[in-house]
């Protein structure tokens, strides 16, 4: 059997699309968790993005409204869990369990008026070199924007914690907020921003899906990606690079499970739909498995309310 | 450049309770100052007010004559003063260096050279690139100074920083502290250690209930004065009797070991010892040398092998804590609130919690109440606590009362041997002094107590015998006769 090199580009590509939105949101919620903030809500800020970007674009037909019209509106639902845990102090579990419902309600609501619309064209970049390099160029060209960023987000993430000074307080706070807060640095305005990044990463996730994964909108869209973001957050350690590696392999083992359903292989779908879950958590947790790298990098006030007593 | 510190008029209150009441003091540099008090005196607060952590409600705080607005942290860090918190301000998974680096505004090269000129200016050596929860307490405090150094403050305020250190490690501090001083640093040392002032300090300044009593030279005290001023009365002095101790063996360790999975925690490693009735087995060592694991192993937290243990002539080091008391052992762990006592239960549900097969508390699955609460009234009374509420949730009684309770608990069902592990820590000398009488008693009653203690006067007070634990080794078994505190200084360290 001949195997076209370019179609195993255009598979990888493929993987490699349908891991953007898990990385964007990961990342974010990645960000969020290391100062020590647990927000549930992940898959709420997704589809409100995905609903909000889909809407933007339709309505103004700009899609780089959409596109920052949906991280806007990540914020915007964000704030609400920021407010709720940080000023309130609100629990952060229960919090965001009743975002990610929030989320999916209000986006079925507005969305009722979009179903069956058509998406619009999103742009690609070096759309000229995608015949140049055999089995590169499906996977180096040809792609949106948004697609790139996400490829290098683990990457920004990683150098943002480990070499910046923001990204030594961000994790400063999520060490000891009470230590934080004796050496003067303000944990609930650090705390804020991250729930307010992680809520734009979302949002540009949910964006991702519905404006230019699956242009168009359908209702609860996101399907779950939401949780696998956050176990794949848990699972990596904390670590920007492994999420990089278990939205692959999830997004790898989603896309050849439709294959070999399509191909009609004798093993019970339920068993194949189930099987990326199950192997990117196992992959992931042999990966992850130093103890002491563990302790290192979980965040040890995660998902504890931080009160400053006077 | 001398530096003038003046605190006028200072008043914070809490519900409940006044912190500081109208506490004024002047400080100049040159000098050590002790604020010397009781838990709950109020020096704590004192000193969150000076570093910013907390406001007060009324007074005023002067430097070199210049009014101080403290708002936050990083205000007392603007106006040079240095603050080592008791409870250390580090971040346990950042390393070293960005510790150091994270409330600096100074450039990578620079600070480390910053540093390294502190470390070798005061013989401090502290790897920059570990993580802090590496370290020992020593060294952790050592982080915690040169943070300040590094700011050359005006004013080092040190929170009791002896709690966690041992004798050597003590002594260098005190080194430390001594040349800060001939350089010009304003020092203020907060303790409730008499000891440690007459040692260290030029003025002391005693703080009782929020107010302070008196301020002195330390010329004119001695450590009987400033005990009788911290406590407000005459203390007596408790001494254990002497008494010929039967030869007949209670406990006796064969080969324990604990291998931990936890790379955070210590491993046992061959722990063999045994211990006769109305004995009391003093067990010294710098906090994280496997105490915990060790009190974990004897109490039956953690399951070890059945032949390691030996209890009045059964096998015991497979069963659970209730199965052990059931064989007339008694706990009292060292973390009152986490793990001796539920903080949101009521006392006398925590007293249910210590449950015999003969005490009848519960029929059927049922809670008997009545004679719970009644059980309940007996140890309140008994053992001194210091409350009439049983239905009081045990998280409002002060430090003092809930060990008391806990001990009371404990002793009320007349073990043959208590385990305890560090019980005083943190309380105030009266409670203290009652604990001591109370163990002391017991041991009176031929009962056996193994002491595990990071305070070394403790356990040469109460102790027949003494063995150090270091690295989750123990020493040989010494009689507390032949032992000085230097001596278990040098063992807990790890010499010879």
């Amino acid at each position: 059997m001949i195997v076209d090199v370019n179609f195993v580009g255009l598979i990888i590509a493929s993987i490699m699309a349908s891991a953007v939105p898990l990385i964007l949101a990961s990342c974010g919620e990645l960000i969020t968790e290391r100062s020590g903030v647990l927000n549930l809500g992940v898959e709420g800020m997704m589809i409100i993005g995905a609903i909000s970007g889909f809407a933007l674009m339709t309505v103004t037909g700009s899609l780089i409204i959409a596109v920052f019209g949906a991280m806007l509106a990540g914020v915007l639902i964000s704030t609400i869990f920021a407010f709720l845990t940080q000023t309130l102090i609100t629990n952060h579990v229960a919090t965001g369990l009743a975002l990610t419902i929030f989320g999916i309600g209000i986006s079925a609501m507005i969305g009722k008026n979009f179903v069956g619309i058509p998406g619009k064209e999103f742009p690609v970049l070096f759309e000229g070199l995608k015949d140049t390099i055999p089995l590169l160029s499906p996977i180096l060209f040809g792609h949106s924007i948004v697609f790139y960023f996400a490829f290098a987000l683990p990457f920004i993430t990683s150098y943002f914690l480990k070499k910046t000074k923001i990204g030594l307080i961000v994790r400063a706070v999520g060490d000891s907020p009470e230590s934080a807060s004796n050496q003067g640095i303000n944990v609930r305005f650090v705390r804020y921003a991250c729930i307010l990044y992680g809520g734009a990463m979302c949002g540009l996730a949910g964006a991702y899906l519905s404006m230019i994964y699956t242009p168009q909108w359908i209702e609860n869209m996101t399907g779950g990606r939401g949780w696998i973001a956050l176990a794949l957050v848990v699972f990596s350690t904390w670590n920007p690079i492994k999420i990089l590696i278990g939205a692959m392999i999830f997004g790898g083992l989603t896309i050849i499970q439709f294959h070999m359903q399509a191909i009609g292989v004798r093993i019970p779908v339920q068993f194949l739909t189930a099987l990326p879950y199950i192997v990117t958590i196992i992959v992931l947790v042999v990966i992850s498995r130093d103890s002491r790298k563990i302790r290192l990098s979980t965040p040890s006030s995660l998902g504890k309310s931080f009160h400053k007593d006077n | 450049m001398n530096t003038n510190l003046k605190i006028s008029n200072v008043t914070k209150i809490y519900p409940g309770c006044v912190a500081n009441d109208d506490v004024s003091l002047e400080f100049n540099s040159g000098k050590i100052y002790a604020l010397l008090g009781e838990n709950g005196a109020g020096k704590s607060t004192l000193v969150k007010i000076l570093s910013g952590v907390v406001i007060p409600d009324e007074g005023k705080i002067y430097l070199n004559k210049n009014i101080l607005k403290l708002n936050s942290p990083s205000d007392a860090k603007k106006n040079d003063i240095g603050m080592v918190f008791q409870h250390f301000n580090l971040f346990e998974t950042l390393s070293v260096f960005e510790n150091l680096i994270i409330d600096s505004d100074e450039q990578r090269e620079n600070l480390k050279e910053k540093i390294d000129t502190i470390m070798k200016k005061y013989n401090f050596s502290v790897d920059l690139d570990v993580p802090v929860l590496n370290l020992s307490a020593g060294q952790k405090q050592k982080v915690e100074i040169i943070r300040c150094l590094i700011r050359s403050p005006k004013v080092l305020i040190m929170d009791e920083p002896t709690s966690v250190l041992t004798e050597q490690e003590t002594s260098e501090l005190f080194l430390s502290l001594k040349k800060f001083s001939e350089e010009g640093i304003l020092i203020i040392y907060i303790t409730h250690k008499l000891k440690e002032v007459m040692q260290l300090c030029d003025e002391v300044a005693v703080m009782r209930r929020g107010k302070l009593v008196s301020v002195s030279q330390i010329n004119n005290e001695n450590i009987e004065s400033l005990a009788n001023k911290m406590v407000g009365q005459d203390l007596k002095t408790i001494k254990k009797k002497k008494e010929n101790t039967s030869s007949e063996q209670l406990i006796i360790i064969t080969n324990l070991n604990f291998t931990s999975e936890d790379p955070f925690e210590t491993n046992l490693v061959d722990i063999n010892f045994s211990l006769n009735r109305g004995e009391c087995l003093g067990i010294a060592g710098i906090s994280g040398n496997g105490q915990s694991e060790l009190f974990q192993v004897l109490s039956g937290e953690i399951i070890s092998n059945k032949n390691s243990i030996e209890f009045n002539k059964n096998f015991i080091g497979n069963l659970n804590p209730q199965e052990r008391r059931e064989y007339l052992m008694a706990f009292s762990p060292e973390d009152r609130l986490e793990q001796a006592a539920i903080p949101q239960m009521a006392i006398f549900e925590n007293v249910a919690l210590n449950n015999f097969k003969s005490s009848n508390f519960f029929n059927n699955g049922l809670i008997n109440e009545s004679k719970i609460k009644e059980h309940s009234k007996k140890i309140i009374s008994e053992f001194n606590v210091n409350t009439d509420n049983i239905d009081l949730k045990s998280q409002f009684l002060s430090g003092g009362n809930l060990q008391k309770l806990i001990i009371g608990r404990e002793l009320i069902t007349s073990p043959d041997l208590l385990i305890c592990f560090n019980p005083t820590w943190g309380l105030d000398v009266g409670a203290i002094n009652y604990i001591h009488e109370t163990l002391i008693k017991i041991n009176e009653q031929n009962k056996s107590i193994i002491l595990i203690s990071t305070d070394t006067d403790e356990l040469l007070k109460l102790s027949d015998k003494i063995s150090v634990i270091h690295r989750g080794k123990l020493s040989k078994i010494m009689n507390a006769e032949d032992v000085t505190s230097e001596k278990l200084g040098i063992l807990m360290g790890g010499g010879n």
